[in-house]
């Protein structure tokens, strides 16, 4: 019975459908015992965020759903002392007759998904389109929109495989028990290109040792035919990296992706003597 | 009914507007409340079983690619509630202050008086009047027909050129002709490699979706964006395949200025290159392959003619100059060894190309050159062998061509046009192509070669020169607009707003929903309604899913005392018949004798196949019918791969029906165009545009603009929608509060101009300046800024050496079009300065513009145009 929401990062193409029929839905629009109308402008039941990542030209964006988490031991429930429901399909749902005035329930949200409307004087969240739900609909509204199953919406026991690989919004609150789950989450990337500068040429096959400086892990991969090379989904952290190719002195240099992602630029190799 | 979806209705959310119908979605209305409730895709299986829709399938590489049954809306037809809701929704008839028809006409103060309201009757009246007058005193061809250009798209209530509907009856009128905008270079440039009619783009894409799963090594994407270009018409299905793709490990190479929004998610490479310096990249290409003898000699042999005289230009015999990579680098950007190493890449695999329309790559100064540059490329390497074809992800059934989709082909396109009320024709006795309506305006005679009507065939462009006005009449004194978009959309915009408040033009009419942009410089202006307020058929065919006819119920009654473009026009018919003699029956005569839209609607829908399946009272009740995948799509030739394998059996419609790398039509008939000769080359400067960072003026002017089809209008629509305005990409909030358009700037020339990210920032040239907010940003290579075009106009300083708040780029374009003899409109990749901005001193020295009234969520309001207390 119990529902899950799945976001899959690889999947999303950055559309902002679902942030917009979250909209189309709520605003101007009142559900009676499920939510009063979504401020027009400036609040988001449903969020999606997005990031530039890297440098010219190893520029990638990511982008991420942000909305309630439905958790099973939802923080917001225990602000509010009965305005806050938990259903049996496990949406969470702020009852609009009774949360009038708890401004706090902003505040106890972790994944800043409750915002107050002043116009109402009420909390306000995503209700995962339980208006909908209880009126035959299979799904709400921003999965109903996405073009690339980038978000999904279903039960919990059929999505199993892709739960048991999936991470939560947040690392740090296991105790919440989120019902929205993340697949592909972006890690860091480090990206470059090897090349022989004074032939003017770039090295195809050039081999691309990555060590995490911290744990000694290793990771290898070689340069494409236009001399590129990419490590994706690597964890932040010190890397050294050492770059190889035949009839080439060997060249290391440090990288470090606790801040960001990187484009090394091209890394010119002299030929061995 | 279940009681959260209220009734369910059938609307097309497409905004190519010239009967092209698109992006097909449901509508809930709350008829109670007379509202829309919500707008969400559509399932084509709710009224039809699946199986008789005969879905298709592509197997290749051990995974199936399979349609769907749910439209894939975008979210500019989602959020399109807000747009017919707009806060900027014309009220009630509007005539310009300072206009008195019976009096002075302040033709100067357009773009800055304001309106006082008058009725239907009052505004028919005048217009009725103005209509005879202008007849009686100049002639018929004295009133300019702006009716083309892009919004929503409907048959009955024909958006864009309903007025020609009247004025075809009446005589005649002067038509600005329906550039082929969207498609400039490969128009003018590839048309005279490979034939290609209509737009010179490949013309014969069946099954290439299919060919490249199966035989595809790389898709080169040369500035399309997939993931913006199609939304205004046709849906998200481009997308999928770029997911598909990437399933299928074939490769995605982007090459432009910019990460555009497809190159940000589904790239595998990205080369960055200098706004319009393509064409440099491509010969250097062509050199590696010549020097390195890695190119299709025996294809070339027996497909193309002239090689010889391109390979001699290439390799430098014809200037001295070989087009080396080394000499490529400095005028694109792209390192000597990238364009090497990319050269020996596409030699050694199965590369296609794909498109979508617009960009730097076909919208700027001499951009038929790279156009036909890419095809011959393409024919070095075989051009149509299996996995190696050009296409596009957009347009699949453009001008009703079941050749022209990519995937695989439906039954039936279907053909609503006996409903279409829109412009009658795309030719006319008196037109004026839509890049020299300034000019046309200001100083006729004007004089071009070919009709400038998008789609004619490649003859055309010889066909001249021809002339404004014609022999022994008048110029144009009155303008009657329903695309008021020109200062938005097309080249040199600040000599429009000049142009528009020539003494010569007595009379300025426009019809339109929204008061915006060229609505600004009208005298008398009637409210449209969206066609959420109307009743309508429609066709998408553009999906790639299932193509569909559908029945538009109105979902709620007119806004304020709008009406439809048809039935405004119908208004000014009626009007017209007291002056009987040549009005005498006029309403009866442009109604095709006395036809209601009911009619057309019917005459619509029989002209389709539904009409063999259902009445059109069943139609009517089940909405839409969804036509099935052609049984045989599957044994369609891939692209051209006939052409490939036997050219003389299947030949292009070039004169010699094979690649011609010298044209010998070209040189025949313009022998002394240097610009655009026989052989494709890179072209300096020349023909009024010096557009080079190598150029002169450059020295000014360092950076080459790109200026893409925006990601969240479609060209100048839905610049309103304020659940769009808040999306980051949208718009940027200024230290003012207003929300300016978006200008991506590379962090290194953010650094030597003191740029952060929420700065206001004018990019400028001597034709003008407009303001955008800075972003700063690894989305565009060093040396270029990015700024969308279509943004609304909100005019500081109007006319050339202006200045506009909405960040409306056109403004700033050049007006020389893309060459001598090529008549396309140059609106991007074209040199500017830019310089951060205090908007506080701005509004000081600006106090009524910076004043105007002004919602940050929705832009500025239509009250703001109204006279207080009128």
């Amino acid at each position: 019975m119990a529902k899950v929401f799945i976001f899959d990062a690889d999947k999303c193409n950055g559309c902002y459908n679902c942030q917009i029929v979250c909209k189309d839905e709520h605003v101007g629009n009142e559900w009676e015992g499920y939510a009063k109308p979504q401020p027009d402008t400036g609040q988001f039941w449903l969020r999606v965020t997005e990031k530039v990542r890297g440098s010219v030209p190893k520029v990638k964006v990511s982008y991420n759903v942000i909305l309630c988490q439905h958790c099973d031991n939802a923080p917001c429930q225990v602000a509010a002392q009965g305005a806050v429901r938990k259903r049996e399909d496990g949406l969470v749902l702020i009852d609009p007759n009774k949360a009038k005035g708890r401004r706090e329930l902003v505040e106890s949200c972790p994944y800043g998904t409750i915002f107050y409307n002043d116009e109402l004087d009420m909390p306000q969240k995503c209700t995962g389109c339980a208006h909908l739900l209880d009126d035959g609909w299979l799904v709400p509204r921003c999965v109903d929109a996405c073009a690339n199953e980038a978000l999904l919406f279903g039960e919990e026991a059929e999505f199993a495989e892709l739960i048991a690989r999936a991470e939560p919004l947040i690392e740090d609150r296991p105790q919440d028990k989120p019902r929205v789950y993340y697949l592909n989450k972006p890690k860091r990337f480090i990206a470059g290109l090897v090349v022989d500068l004074h032939a003017d040429e770039v090295l195809i096959g050039a081999t691309l040792t990555l060590e995490n400086i911290a744990s000694g892990e290793v990771l290898t991969t070689s340069t494409d035919e236009l001399g590129d090379f990419w490590f994706k989904q690597i964890s932040k952290g010190n890397y050294r990296l050492y770059i190889e190719a035949d009839g080439y002195l060997t060249r290391a240099i440090e990288v470090d992706t606790t801040e960001k992602d990187v484009n090394t630029g091209p890394i010119d190799l002299y030929p061995a003597p | 009914m279940s009681k959260t979806k209220g009734k369910t209705i059938v609307k097309g959310l497409g905004f190519c507007a010239a009967a092209i119908g698109a992006n097909v979605c449901s509508v809930d209305v709350d008829t109670e409340k007379d509202k829309i409730l919500r707008i969400r895709p559509f399932q084509f299986d709710e009224a039809y079983e699946r199986s008789a829709m005969n879905p298709w399938q592509i197997e290749a590489r051990g995974r199936v690619f399979e349609p769907g049954f749910k439209s894939l809306a975008v979210p500019l037809s989602l959020s399109y509630k807000k747009r017919v809701y707009s806060e900027n929704r014309i009220p009630f008839p509007l005539k310009r202050i300072d206009w008195d028809p019976k009096g002075e006409r302040n033709p100067q103060s357009r773009g800055r008086s304001k309106y006082v309201r008058i009725s239907w009757d009052e505004a028919t009246q005048i217009i009725a009047e103005e209509i005879k007058r202008v007849h009686d005193t100049y002639g018929p061809l004295s009133i300019l027909v702006q009716g083309d250009g892009h919004g929503e798209t409907k048959f009955v209530h024909g958006t864009h050129g309903c007025q020609t509907r009247l004025l075809g009856k009446l005589g005649e009128y002067t038509l600005q002709a329906r550039q082929p905008d969207s498609w400039e270079g490969w128009y003018w440039g590839a048309k005279h490699i490979w034939g290609m009619d209509p737009l010179g783009q490949q013309n014969l894409q069946n099954n290439i979706i299919e060919d490249i799963s199966k035989n595809g090594d790389a898709v080169l994407f040369w500035g399309a964006d997939p993931e913006t270009t199609p939304w205004g018409w046709g849906g998200q299905m481009a997308s999928r395949i770029c997911f598909w793709f990437t399933e299928l490990g074939i490769k995605q190479i982007h090459i432009s200025p910019d990460v555009n929004y497809t190159n940000a998610v589904h790239a595998d490479t990205w080369i960055p290159v200098l706004p319009n310096t393509d064409a440099a990249f491509q010969l250097a290409i062509a050199y590696t392959w010549l020097t390195e003898e890695s190119y299709d000699k025996e294809y070339l042999a027996s497909h193309s003619v002239g090689f010889e005289n391109f390979a001699y230009y290439v390799l430098g015999g014809e200037d001295g100059i070989p087009k080396s990579p080394k000499w490529a680098e400095k005028k694109c950007g792209v390192p000597s060894y990238t364009i090497k190493a990319f050269a020996r890449y596409w030699a050694k695999h199965v590369v296609s190309i794909a498109h979508c329309n617009g960009g730097s790559f076909i919208r700027s100064a001499f951009a038929h050159e790279p156009a036909r540059l890419e095809v011959a490329l393409l024919g070095m390497q075989a051009l149509g062998k299996p996995g190696a074809n050009q296409f596009k992800f957009i347009e699949w059934a453009l001008f009703g061509l079941p050749s022209v989709t990519p995937l695989p082909l439906s039954s039936e396109i279907p053909n609503c046009s006996p409903a279409f009320r829109g412009r009658e024709a795309s030719v006319k006795p008196s037109i004026i192509p839509k890049t020299m309506i300034p000019e046309a305006i200001m100083n006729p005679p004007v004089y071009w070669y070919g009709h400038i009507a998008a789609g004619l065939p490649r003859e055309d462009q010889f066909v001249g020169p021809l002339k404004f006005p014609l022999e022994g009449k008048e110029r144009i004194h009155m303008i009657w607009s329903d695309a008021p978009c020109w200062a938005t959309c097309w080249n040199g915009g600040y000599k429009i707003q000049d142009a528009i408040r020539d003494p010569s033009i007595e009379f300025v009419l426009v019809q339109h929903p929204w008061m915006e942009n060229d609505c600004l410089f009208a005298d008398i202006i009637l409210p449209i309604n969206t066609k959420f307020e109307e009743e309508d058929i429609g066709t998408d065919s553009d999906n790639g899913q299932f193509n569909v006819v559908y029945y538009e119920q109105r979902a709620i009654q007119p806004l304020g005392e709008s009406k439809s473009d048809l039935e405004a026009v119908e208004e000014v018919a009626r009007k017209l018949e007291q002056f009987g003699g040549i009005y005498a029956g006029a309403h009866y005569r442009m109604m095709d004798e006395g036809k209601t839209a009911e009619d057309f609607m019917r005459l619509g829908f029989e002209n389709t196949g539904a009409a063999k399946k259902m009445d059109f009272e069943e139609f009517k009740v089940k909405q839409y019918y969804p036509f099935p995948t052609r049984e045989d799509w599957a044994e369609l030739p891939a692209g051209l791969i006939q052409f490939y394998e036997d050219p003389e059996a299947y030949p292009l419609t070039t004169p010699s029906g094979k690649l011609e790398y010298y044209s010998t039509a070209l040189a025949d008939i313009f022998p002394d165009d240097v610009i655009r000769g026989p052989i494709p080359r890179w072209i300096e400067e020349g023909d009024g545009h010096q557009e080079r960072i190598t150029s002169e003026r450059a020295r000014e002017f360092p950076f080459l603009i790109v200026s893409n089809h925006p990601r969240w209008r479609v060209h100048a629509n839905h610049d309103d929608v304020t659940w769009l305005r808040e999306i980051p990409t949208c718009k940027v909030k200024g230290p003012d509060g207003y929300a300016y358009e978006p200008l991506w700037v590379n962090p290194v020339d953010a650094g030597k101009l003191g740029l952060k990210s929420g700065d206001v920032a004018k990019i400028y040239n001597e034709r003008g300046g407009v303001l955008g907010g800075v972003i700063v940003s690894e989305r565009i290579m060093p040396g270029a800024v990015y700024q969308d075009h279509g943004a609304r106009v909100d005019p500081i300083v109007i006319g050339p050496g202006g200045l506009d708040r909405g960040g409306a780029n056109n403004l700033i374009a050049p007006y020389p079009t893309t060459s001598k003899n090529a008549h396309g409109e140059v609106t991007s990749g074209y040199l500017v300065n830019i310089e951060k901005v205090d908007v506080f001193s701005l509004a000081e020295i600006y106090p009524d513009a910076f004043g105007r009234k002004y919602n940050q969520d929705s832009g500025v309001v239509v009250s703001e145009f109204l006279v207080e207390g009128v």
